[in-house]
């Protein structure tokens, strides 16, 4: 493990300002990525997870989502105050994202090759016959069949799984130490998922990348992470170890998501699921934000925000009741 | 064919539904004719299971299996190309407009969109009551409006939620108010087109929960649709494997979960990480199955499975293999993983 962390979020809060609501999406999430480490941001729709990722790849589009407060940091550097053509560097050498839907995030009128051959040329790497060969060897790189013929194909012509494979291409092209992926096997098949997920794995094994894997998915999060920030309505609720956090929860969160999956308990006893559903964002409820469906939540829950609480070294749970959680979990 | 009396007849083991040879052929054209047929994709090609009352049937596969083809078929929402599905012994694909209409009001569907199966500009009390508009002598138009609140309450909403629009309600509780709606008429058979797979994880357990416990007050069978393992192991008793348009596997629950025999279903099972958080848990052994699909508009010979399977010999691409049944596990293989024993 290195010394500094390669990323370091701090406080992070994102509102999105419509015309009659201001929607806290995020509100003061922090984490931390050490470098050649796979750390996993676990929640669902809405939890902010999204929203998190793509703020420190600084796609968000500002109106309506403003920065309200905290900081990103990679490598020591505080990325969201840089000029934005600088921040031109940074993108894809630096850090790179793979998003949930490949077919939406390629561009349908330039063929693979073309597409994978312009990050080289944008970057000033490469150029002509030499970018192209690098976007042939790319694909290789990624399990593509018969590079050389396919990088003249258009994304309409490859399935999937293949189109995941591409948008990982080129999301690796230059090389970066931080790559983060959001849901990126969420909309493939079950086989192909797991291909994917081999893939990715080692791909950064081979090149010491750090990942930040978004998912909804706690057995992807078992499989591949060696952390976890488990969210929900835009903080970070509990974060740790994976086996520590999803092992023994500590937050009435985790322990409620863990209870309602199928395949945690047995056959034939029934799901214990979380009662109603997520809060508007526009509308949190005072105090710990989970409290309306927690069935562990007191007075003290409904009025007070929980405070970070240092569970086992390493590992932090926001939950009043936090220690109840973890010894009867 | 009536048997009165006895709570424990032999026709409660009378399959209710039973389909055989089920067959659906799409032709496509050629794009810029739409007269020229260029190729027929055989979505579903043979497809046989029987349902029996009050048990769910697990159908599961990856997208382009042909699983919610077969839901469609079933609801004759699609015409078949060849087949039979008896229900109660009537074939469903033969029936008449009018004797349709009496088997679709014992046989119910739930849909995966809840966004799109409700109608929006209709009130809750309209959509839920909307069954017995169709069959009128179901319920008295009298009994309706207490009947919708009833309904409402027994799926966990509100009677208030009555008078509202599909819009006012998150997605778990729309496919609470789609299930209210399937259930309205008392079907014997409810069949559900991946009902959770729109839904996020603490929403899908509230709705898995709440079919169960439909099931065993109201005793309907289900044939329950999905494409997410566990969930499907979750609800169901038996559990039938799909792979391009055809069952390879099919068993109970413990047998094709805990004894797959079919090598698609060994790899498909193999390729969902466990739950298993312990500190030293070990690397999850996938069997990573080569390749893709192939195409369903050319499918390999033979064993459709072939193309992918490290088992594969020539005797695979002659013959497709039957559904061969031991135990009331059958499996479509020519090298079948072993049997276990008993």
């Amino acid at each position: 493990m290195s010394s500094a962390p390669i990323l370091e979020v701090e406080n992070l809060q994102i509102e999105f300002r419509t015309g009659r609501d201001t929607v806290h999406a995020v509100n003061g999430v922090s984490f931390q990525v050490e470098s050649g480490e796979t750390a996993a941001i676990l929640g669902e729709s809405g939890s902010g997870k999204s929203v998190t990722a793509s703020a420190i790849m600084r796609l968000l589009q500002s109106p309506p989502a403003f920065v309200a407060g905290g900081s990103i940091r990679f490598k020591g550097q505080d990325i969201l105050s840089l000029p934005i053509s600088q921040w031109r560097d940074y993108c894809g050498r630096e850090i790179a994202m793979v998003f949930q839907d490949a077919l939406t995030s390629l561009n349908p009128v330039f063929s693979v090759g073309w597409q994978i051959a312009e990050l080289f040329k944008a970057h000033g790497i490469a150029k002509g016959r030499d970018a192209d060969n690098r976007a042939i060897e790319l694909l290789e790189r990624v399990g593509i069949p018969d590079p050389a013929s396919r990088a003249k194909d258009y994304t309409h012509q490859f399935s999937g799984g293949m189109r995941q494979r591409v948008m990982i291409a080129m999301a690796i092209a230059l090389g970066p130490d931080l790559l983060i992926a959001d849901e990126p096997t969420t909309a493939l098949d079950v086989t192909v998922q797991a291909q994917i997920m081999e893939l990715l794995e080692s791909l950064r094994q081979d090149s010491n990348m750090a990942m930040i894997l978004i998912t909804h998915d706690l057995s992807v999060v078992a499989d591949v992470a060696d952390n976890v920030a488990v969210m929900y309505a835009g903080r970070v609720v509990e974060r740790g170890p994976v086996a520590d956090v999803l092992g023994r929860p500590a937050h009435a969160y985790t322990l409620a998501l863990l209870d309602s999956v199928p395949q945690a308990r047995g056959k034939g006893s029934k799901l214990r699921p979380i009662v109603g559903s997520p809060p508007d964002l526009a509308r949190i409820p005072k105090g710990c934000a989970f409290n309306p469906r927690c069935r562990f939540a007191s007075d003290l829950c409904r009025n007070e925000t929980p405070p970070i609480v240092e569970v086992t070294p390493g590992r932090t749970a926001e939950c009043h009741h936090a220690e109840q959680v973890f010894n009867d979990g | 064919m009536m048997v009165e009396n006895s709570s424990i007849s032999p026709a409660d083991d009378q399959p209710i539904l039973e389909v055989r040879e089920l067959a659906k052929h799409f032709e496509i054209g050629s794009g810029l004719s739409f007269k020229r047929k260029t190729g027929v994709v055989k979505a579903v090609d043979g497809v046989s299971f029987s349902l029996r009352p009050g048990e769910t049937l697990g159908l599961v596969g990856e997208s382009g299996c042909g699983k919610s083809t077969v839901a469609r078929t079933l609801l004759r929402l699609e015409e078949t190309t060849s087949g039979s599905a008896l229900f109660h012994g009537e074939d469903i694909f033969k029936a008449t407009p009018q004797e349709l209409k009496s088997i679709r009001r014992r046989l119910q569907v739930i849909f995966q969109d809840p966004y799109a199966s409700l109608n929006p500009r209709m009130t809750v009390e309209e959509i839920i009551s909307e069954p017995w508009v169709i069959h009128p002598d179901a319920l008295p138009a009298s009994e309706r409006p207490d009947k919708v609140r009833a309904l409402l309450e027994n799926v966990g909403l509100r009677r208030e939620h009555a008078e509202r629009y599909p819009h006012e309600f998150s997605g778990g509780q729309r496919q609470r108010i789609g299930i209210a709606r399937a259930i309205a008429l008392d079907p014997e058979v409810l069949i559900c087109d991946e009902p959770v797979s729109a839904l996020d994880v603490s929403v899908q357990a509230q709705v898995i929960n709440l079919l169960m416990e439909i099931q065993e007050r109201l005793g309907i069978a289900y044939v329950f649709i999905a494409h997410d393992l566990s969930v499907v192991r979750h609800m169901s008793h038996r559990v039938a494997v799909m792979y391009l348009g055809r069952i390879v596997e099919i068993g109970t629950e413990e047998q094709v979960y805990n004894h797959p025999r079919h090598p698609y279903t060994k790899a498909l099972l193999s390729a969902e990480a466990p739950l298993d958080f312990s500190k030293d848990r070990k690397k999850h052994q996938r069997i990573i199955l080569e390749g893709e699909v192939p195409s369903p508009s050319n499918p390999p010979s033979g064993c459709r499975f072939r193309s992918r399977c490290w088992k594969a010999q020539e005797v695979c691409a002659g013959e497709a293999p039957p559904l061969e049944y031991v135990n009331n596990h059958a499996v479509a293989c020519y090298f079948p993983e072993d049997s276990p024993a008993g």
